[in-house]
């Protein structure tokens, strides 16, 4: 499957670097006009030169906290494309193990027939089965008969074509029972570091 | 709750004495007094001894343990944004990014607070410069890394305060 989220995996990273960037010379700013005004007193606001430097000091702030709010929420979209994706795969999956139990396909059957969903050639699946190519030419001869297709692009067809005439109310049982992916997005992640 | 020991007495001593220096250097003592030189020369002491435990020491202290990573960063600032919850033992990825800032300001302000006295660098301007803004970002640091450990607290319920006086972090039953 494409990754529609790697090509724009690069961004938050630069964004991040940019605000580190920013906020040291924020820090550097924002200690000169504190030294200023322990120097000259708040009188000082009142000069021209000293007013714009102040502003602009502010102005630097301000932008690094919007900086980081929009991070966080590229973040946010970041998740929830990658949630929906995840979805997406468990669904095909699942109408594609759907068809292979209504055809009541042998576990080796099945095996091969995902291999041929996969887009792997004969020499393929053989290689990666470690069987000889007759076996498997055995298995699709098997998986054809039972599905009723003729050749692979027959029966990607059938799954294809199963799969873009489902409507969205007839998704499968695991797609439906997962949380909605923008409000409910609480996995709790358990990854141990 | 689950608990475990990830400090060890080394690091939370390291952490303490740190904090206590910087803020008497900082807030305290007079910066051109023969004692502010000392304290000096005792943080930037402190900060070799935690790089070399950071080589030799135990698990969690070690640098193998919480490597700088950009990847890791996004990902904790990701859990930030959706509200997940990950668990990290030792120290977060953004924590590290921390560590590895102030551990280097550290000695960036001891170095040329250093120069200042010696005689090839004193009376020169840019030694004193450096040694105010190197103060100033380690400051700005110190303040940023006590609102992350608040935040960070109250966001994934683990007591991160009590965990450098303890050495014990106690996470959340899932």
């Amino acid at each position: 499957m494409v990754d529609l989220t790697r090509a724009k995996s690069r961004i938050p990273a630069t964004i991040l670097v940019l605000i580190a960037v920013q906020a040291f010379c924020a820090v550097f700013f924002v200690g000169d006009v504190l030294a200023d005004l322990r120097d000259v007193g708040m009188g000082s606001l009142a000069e021209l030169h000293f007013g714009i430097e102040t502003i602009a000091t502010l102005s630097l702030v301000a932008a690094i906290v919007i900086e980081l709010q929009v991070l966080l929420r590229l973040l946010r979209r970041k998740a929830h494309l990658e949630h929906s994706l995840h979805i997406a795969g468990a669904a095909v999956q699942a109408v594609i193990d759907a068809h292979f139990d209504a055809w009541a396909l042998s576990p080796s059957e099945r095996d091969v027939a995902t291999f041929l969903v996969k887009g792997l050639s004969t020499a393929e699946i053989a290689q990666m089965r470690g069987n000889a190519e007759g076996t498997i030419k055995a298995h699709l001869n098997a998986i054809y008969r039972k599905s009723g297709t003729r050749s692979r692009s027959d029966l990607l067809s059938l799954i294809i074509d199963s799969l873009m005439t489902r409507d969205a109310s007839a998704g499968t049982p695991e797609a439906a029972e997962q949380p909605h992916p923008v409000t409910g997005f609480q996995d709790p992640g358990t990854t141990r570091s | 709750m689950d608990t475990v020991k990830v400090w060890d007495p080394l690091v939370r001593l390291f952490h303490w004495s740190l904090v206590l220096a910087f803020a008497a250097n900082a807030l305290v003592i007079d910066d051109d007094s023969k004692l502010h030189q000392w304290i000096g020369y005792g943080i930037v002491g402190l900060v070799l001894l935690r790089l070399c435990w950071g080589i030799i020491g135990t698990r969690y202290a070690r640098f193998t343990a919480f490597p700088p990573s950009m990847s890791g960063a996004i990902e904790q600032l990701g859990d930030i944004a959706t509200g997940r919850k990950s668990i990290h033992v030792g120290h977060t990825p953004l924590g590290a990014l921390m560590i590895y800032n102030l551990l280097a300001a550290l000695l960036v302000v001891g170095l040329s607070g250093y120069l200042m006295t010696t005689d090839a660098f004193w009376g020169l301007k840019w030694p004193e410069e450096l040694h105010e803004i190197a103060v100033g970002w380690t400051e700005a640091s110190v303040v940023m890394h006590i609102l992350a450990v608040i935040y960070e607290s109250r966001r994934t319920r683990v007591n991160l305060p009590r965990a450098m006086i303890t050495g014990y972090k106690q996470f959340p039953n899932r």
